[in-house]
Parts: C-alpha cells; structure tokens; sequence
C-alpha cells in the first residue's frame, strides 16, 4: 500500500507572525498573537486519486494547497512526495517538484497575465522549464494540451487575448497550461467556484476525463459539498486549521460522524419543488473563530450544538478510525 | 471580434488624448522640433554651425552683433543685409605663358546704410597679382586693390575694408574740396561708406547711399604649367551687412538662426536620452525593490532617500569645473540623480501587481524572480513610465541649460544654454543686443513647455488605469 502514496503530509503546520504596530515596536510589547492557519494536519493522498479538501473560509484549506504547492514554506511538519522529503527545498530541486506538482487557480480571471496571449500563457512554462526548444514541437505541445482541455478548434485560441475568453475557457485554459508541464499531481483551488453554475459540470468532468487519460493525482479544494461528492474518492473536512473528519467520500456525505461536517451537508440547498421556500435552520450558529485566537480542547467547542464542558476542557481529540478507513476528531461521536 | 487589444488601446488613448488641448499642442510642438532636428543642417546658412561654432575662421564673413534682417522693417534707415554672391560670369584669357582670371559679381545696392565689408574669396595655388575693381551706378570705375596674394591652403581672401584704403583715399581726392580733405583721416576712412556713396562734396562727411546695381571685378593672373593643388573652387563675394540673417549675429560674428537650430539637436539628445535611461533605471529600481520585499527594500528605499535628497545642481557645478564637461558626463550625472523620480510611484504600483494572482501562478509555473520581475511586473509599468519620461525631458534641458549658462557646457556643442551664457558674458544685455538673449531663452521655455503639456496629457490618461487592467 505504502508504493501507492504519492504525497504524505505529517502534522503540517502554518503560523503567520502579524507585523508589530508602530507602538509595539517602540515599547517592546511581546503581545504578538500568531495566526494559526494551518494547525497540524496530517494526509495521505495515494497515486491516481482525486483527493477532497473541505471548509469554510478560513478554514486553512487554501493555506493547505499553498503549502502544498510550494508556495510558502511551512513553519512545522513534514511532506513526502513519492518517496522524497520535499518540506524544504532548494532552488533547482523546487523547480524539479514544480514540473510534478501543478496548481489550478480559483479565479480564472486573475490567474492570466492580461497582456499576455494565450499562446504566451501556454508557453510560459515550456519557456521556463526549457521544454520544446524547436516551434514546431512547441506548437504542436500547444496544440495537444489544448485538443486535451477540450478547447476546439485549438489553433484559433492561440491568437487570442485572456479577456475574449469565458470563465469556463480561461480555466481549460490554466488547466491545459498545468498539462503541459506533465505533472503526476494537480492541486485545485476551488477551480469551479467562479464559474458560472452552468459550466461547472463540464469543466469538472473535462478534469475528471484528463486525470483518467493521463493518470493524474488530484488535490481538489473546495467549500462545495455538492460537487466533491460528485468530483472526489476521498474527502478531508478542515475546520480552523486542523482536519475534523477524513474518509471515503460516500462515507463522509451519508455518514458523518462530526458535528461540523454534519452541519455543513445539512448547509447545502436542494433545488427541489417543496422546498425551495425554506431556508434551513442550520444546526450551528456564529462564524469561524479567529485563528489567531483558538478556543481551548476541541476548537468547534463554541459552535457546536451538542458541546458539553467535558469538550472545552479536555485536550483537542485526535483523528480516530470508526472503521473502513473513515476518521474522525469528535468525543462523543456516539452519543449524537 | 479578434481584435488585439494593444491596438484598441492606443486607439482608446489617442481618442482620449485628442481631448487634451495642451497634450496637442505639446504633440505639435514635438513634432516641430524634431522636423527642425531632422532637418536641421538644410534649415541654416550655416550647416556646420553645431560643429563649429567656436571656429572663428567659419564665421568671419559675418558681421558682428548685427541685428536681424527683419528689423529692416522698422527701421528708417535701412541697412545693407549680409548675403554671400557667386560670380556673374566668369571668363579666362589666354596671354603669353600666363592666363588671366576674371569673375565679376553684381550687387543691387538698395539700402541707406552701406555694407560694413565686402569680402572676396576666391582660388589660388601660388602668390599671383591680383586686381579688383569696382563700377558703380553712376558710371564711375574704382581700382581697389592691385596687389600680390598669398593664398592659405589654396585660397586667397581679400577683405576690401583692410585692402582698399588708400585706392579710395584716392577717390575721395578727385571729388571733396581740399578743405575737407586736410580735416580728412585717412585711417578712419570706411571705404565702403565711400564707395556706397554718391559721389559729391561732403561724401566723407555726410554720404548719401547711392542705389543701384554695383559691379565687382576681380582679375587674377594664373602662370601657365602650374598644377592646380586644389579642386577649382568658384570664387565668392560675401557682402558684410548691417544686419545678418533670421536671429542676427552675436559679438563673435555667429549667425544666431543657425545657433539655434543646431541647439534643437542637442536639446533633445540630452533631454530624450537623460529621460529614458534615468526612467528606465528608476522603473527597474522601484519594481526590483517591491518584488525583492523585506531587508532588501528596506535598504534600496533607504538608499533611494539618501540618493533623492541630494542636490542636483552643486554636484555639477562641482563636477563640471573638475573634469573636462562633456555632454557624455553631463547627460551620466543627470541620469544619477533623476531616476529617483519614479521610484517612488512604480514601487507602489508594483507592490500592488505583485500580489496578483498571475504573479502567483507565474511562480507556481516554476518562474524565477528575473522572469517575474521583466515579463509579468515591469511590462504593466511601461505606460506610466512614458509619461515620467514625458515630464523628466524638461528637467534635463533646464538643468543643461543651468550649467551652460555658468559657462561650465561642453565646449565642443552649441546649446541655447551655451549662447546664453555667450551673452551674458559678451554684454548682451548692456549693449541692448536682445536678439542674443531672448530667442534662445525663448527656445529653452518651449522646449520644457512642450514635454510638460505632453507628460501632463499622458499622466491624465494613464492614471486612472493604473491599477494594472
């Protein structure tokens, strides 16, 4: 089993230092509060699956990815990628994980130099990681990422602008620029969120036909039960920096077994003729707590509807197993 | 529907500009100067003016501290105006071993106030006697010069106001009462006052011009056998008037049109160049210190502070009077300290930019900071940086213009600072002599007004798309 993991992330953690004030500095006060993003999360994503990641915002999910993807450097923790200990690395090995690790941005509008043609956009990281010096393999490179994106006819988008293109064909777009890379693992940060609603199935299902195609691993991010229901194998629910539940996905949607998970299924709508005019009453109430200041013992503690004292004051639960690789970080599972 | 947006840009930027009449008239006023640039050599009676402004041989055939021919017009006295002939007609004789060279010039005299000089130019290899005569309207035939010349490097000049003296001295006997001839000076004898001059008594004293079509014969005799050293140049009279050309003359006898045409050139050399590279330098210092962030912006910020506050003019006044001043140093030292002036502004629009998500993906892409830093940041900045061109222009022709005026210029240019300078030190401004002062200090003013309008058009457009989209 152990050959088939492709990343193991190992109690990985984000603290950011908030700049000190001006007075602060000048007095020496030590009353810097650390925000803790990503607080100790620990997965395992095997070769060839599509890998959920699930929260609120601010739940640490996108940090999560960020780390992930090498964006930023993380302050504890470990990362195995395929064997190898990538938690910190150096200029050219970087660039070496960065030709097996591609990310797909959230705003298809933003994530394109707006000057720059979709041809410049493609070649970037041919470009970059001197791949195809010849033009007539570039181009066909150029062509063969786009015939697999699903962009037709290929060949009349190279000439075009970021900003003639729909939100839907700017993220096959970003989608075909990671392909061209020949990366092992995709991360995707909620890359249908910004589209409208009907595309996203086709953008979801073009990415699913190219992880089939090319063997790909998927780290899919998203705050939409809905689609990684539909999109993942596995799903990993984060609240406030740390993972609450974690299993397969059908396990985590049918059975959950945390509160949280359990409030954020109940949170999706149903476009369905009776119930339309219901707004639901949601199980839990207030916002995300600030992850500069974590409450003490289980951190959903404050928000959640079946908390007992026994909650705030024993130390934080950690993930355990209930049976078919389904884990989870709640006390009194039974009970509720 | 695919059209480039680059091109709809500019379009967009041109409708915009077209709204901004002082950006037009500044667009005008470019487009002016750089034709006169340009054309520069073919606008002025003296195409080598901007090269040999400080030879005193290329401009002794001028007058000096003559006002404009224009003045003309307001003037009860009209003066002669400066003009250079080529000969009528020409002829050769053949004689016994030797040759005689005739060339005859026509001058239409229609003035009050006779020409200072008349000066003839003509070719000889070897010292050759030579013999000029002049016929006036009046019928009367004057023998001016019968003398031997002595060419230098093939060419021989004969100034009639040094050379004619006492061939009119002998004029003035035949016709002044011998009263007046005992009162007369022979050394402060103007000859050409004479032979302008209706030929009566009182001609010394009190000359009425004689108009008319005058006649200038030069004769040289040539020995047989001996090989022209030179290309046979045509002979040439310049006529020395009262008043030279479009601006006038100053105190060294230049012709001040052909000063300030060739200053164009310079002016804009110095603007333009000072401009780009010191824009083009403070672009890639500000962007560097965004993207670079932490410590290393710390120190260049710093360093830009201590650079930003230093003043410009006493370190090239300094440097100036130390090294040998040349335009090359003049335009390095500017550059020095004027890329400050948009740092400022493009470190923090770059910040803004660096934080795009295109920026993050660029990275994720494996890109290094180069790569970022002159494909992805500093493109977005090029607009504005035309437009801080736009406005350093007038800066560095200003302060150009400083230093010449301090007489601390390159030597080896004209600039419109330099002819200032000239003036003041030649007196201009005692002597009443404003045709020296007021043109090149005119040019300095338009030339800065003309990249202010521009840069001023420009900013007004391109400002509110800062925000990089």
């Amino acid at each position: 089993m152990d050959n088939d993991i492709i990343l193991r992330v190992e109690n990985l953690k984000k603290h950011f230092q908030p700049h000190l004030t001006f007075s602060q500095s000048i007095t020496g006060a030590k009353k810097r509060k650390v925000v803790k993003a990503v607080d100790g999360v620990t997965f395992d994503i095997r070769k060839g699956e599509i890998f959920g990641l699930i929260g609120e915002s601010g739940s640490g999910k996108t940090t999560t990815g960020k780390l992930v993807m090498k964006l930023i450097d993380p302050t504890e923790g470990t990362m195995t990628f395929q064997g190898e200990d990538v938690t910190h690395l150096e200029k050219e090995a970087l660039k070496a994980y960065r030709r097996k690790v591609q990310m797909i941005f959230q705003d298809p509008y933003a994530s394109m130099n707006p000057r720059f043609k979709i041809r410049d956009v493609l070649e970037e990281p041919l470009v970059i990681h001197k791949i195809h010096g010849d033009r007539n393999e570039r181009e066909k490179a150029l062509i063969k990422a786009l015939t697999e994106v699903k962009m037709n006819p290929p060949e009349e988008f190279l000439g075009r602008w970021p900003h003639m293109l729909s939100g839907g064909q700017r993220q096959r777009i970003a989608t075909a620029r990671t392909l061209l890379l020949n990366p092992a693992m995709l991360v995707a940060d909620e890359p249908v969120s910004m589209i409208d609603l009907s595309t996203r199935a086709e953008i979801l299902h073009m990415m699913k036909d190219v992880q089939r195609d090319l063997g790909l691993t998927y780290l899919y991010i998203t705050h939409d039960l809905s689609t990684a229901r539909y999109f993942t194998d596995r799903i990993a629910v984060m609240y406030l920096g740390r993972i609450v539940e974690m299993g397969p996905a059908d396990m985590i949607i049918d059975d959950p077994k945390h509160p949280y998970t359990k409030a954020l299924i109940d949170a999706v709508p149903e476009p369905m003729s009776g119930k339309v005019g219901v707004i639901k009453e949601l199980p839990i109430s207030g916002e995300i707590p600030s992850p500069a200041n974590i409450p003490s013992g289980c951190r959903f503690h404050t928000r959640c509807p079946y908390a007992v004292p026994a909650c705030s004051e024993l130390p934080e639960p950690e993930l355990e197993d209930c049976g078919g690789g389904h884990l989870h970080a709640c006390r009194r599972w039974k009970e509720i | 529907m695919s059209v480039n947006p680059a091109t709809t840009r500019l379009g967009d930027f041109w409708t915009e500009f077209r709204r901004s009449p002082s950006g037009v008239v500044g667009l005008v006023l470019l487009v002016l100067f750089a034709a006169v640039a340009v054309l520069g050599p073919a606008l002025s009676p003296y195409p080598e003016a901007g090269t040999s402004w400080r030879s005193i041989e290329y401009w002794q055939d001028e007058p000096a501290n003559a006002p404009p021919a224009w003045t003309n017009l307001f003037a009860r006295e009209k003066g002669a105006v400066s003009a250079r002939l080529a000969a009528a007609d020409s002829a050769a004789e053949e004689g016994e071993g030797y040759r005689v060279e005739r060339a005859s010039f026509a001058y239409d005299f229609s003035y009050d106030r006779p020409p200072l000089d008349l000066i003839l130019h003509f070719r000889v290899d070897e010292p050759a006697p030579v013999s000029v005569a002049i016929e006036r309207p009046d019928g009367r035939r004057v023998e001016l010069v019968n003398s031997t010349v002595e060419p230098v490097s093939g060419e021989a000049r004969i100034s009639l106001d040094k050379e004619a003296g006492a061939a009119v001295l002998d004029f003035v006997r035949g016709i002044e009462p011998p009263e007046a001839l005992e009162r007369l000076d022979g050394s402060s004898l103007e000859p050409t006052a004479i032979l302008f001059a209706e030929a009566e008594p009182g001609l010394t004293t009190a000359p009425r011009a004689l108009k008319g079509k005058y006649r200038i014969t030069l004769e040289t005799i040539v020995v047989d056998g001996a090989e022209p050293a030179s290309e046979p140049v045509p002979p040439r009279l310049a006529v020395v008037g009262r008043v030279s050309g479009l601006l006038g003359t100053d105190a060294q006898k230049r012709d001040l049109f052909s000063g300030a045409v060739a200053g164009v050139r310079y002016a804009l050399l110095i603007g333009f160049l000072t401009a780009l590279v010191s824009v083009a330098v403070g672009v890639v210092y500000g962007a560097l210190s965004a993207y670079a962030g932490g410590l290393v912006d710390a120190a260049m910020q710093r360093f830009f502070e201590i650079m930003s506050s230093m003043p410009l003019l006493p370190f090239m006044i300094v440097l100036s009077a130390i090294f040998k001043p040349s335009i090359v140093t003049m335009i390095v030292l500017m550059v020095l300290f004027f890329w400050t002036g948009s740092v400022k502004t493009v470190r923090s629009m770059a910040l803004q930019i660096k934080e795009e998500t295109y920026i993050e993906a660029a990275k994720a892409l494996g890109a290094g900071g180069p790569r970022i830093l002159f494909r992805h940041i500093v493109p977005i900045l090029v607009p504005y940086s035309f437009a801080s061109m736009a406005l350093a222009v007038p800066g560095a022709i200003v302060y150009e213009a400083t230093v010449s005026l301090l007489g601390l210029g390159d030597a080896s240019i004209v600039t419109w600072g330099q002819i200032l300078h000239d003036a003041l030190s030649g007196g201009a401004v005692l002597n009443g002599v404003w045709w020296w002062v007021v043109p090149p200090g005119l040019l300095i003013a338009l030339m800065g007004m003309t990249f202010a309008f521009l840069g001023f058009a420009m900013d007004k457009i391109l400002h509110p798309k800062l925000r990089t989209r």
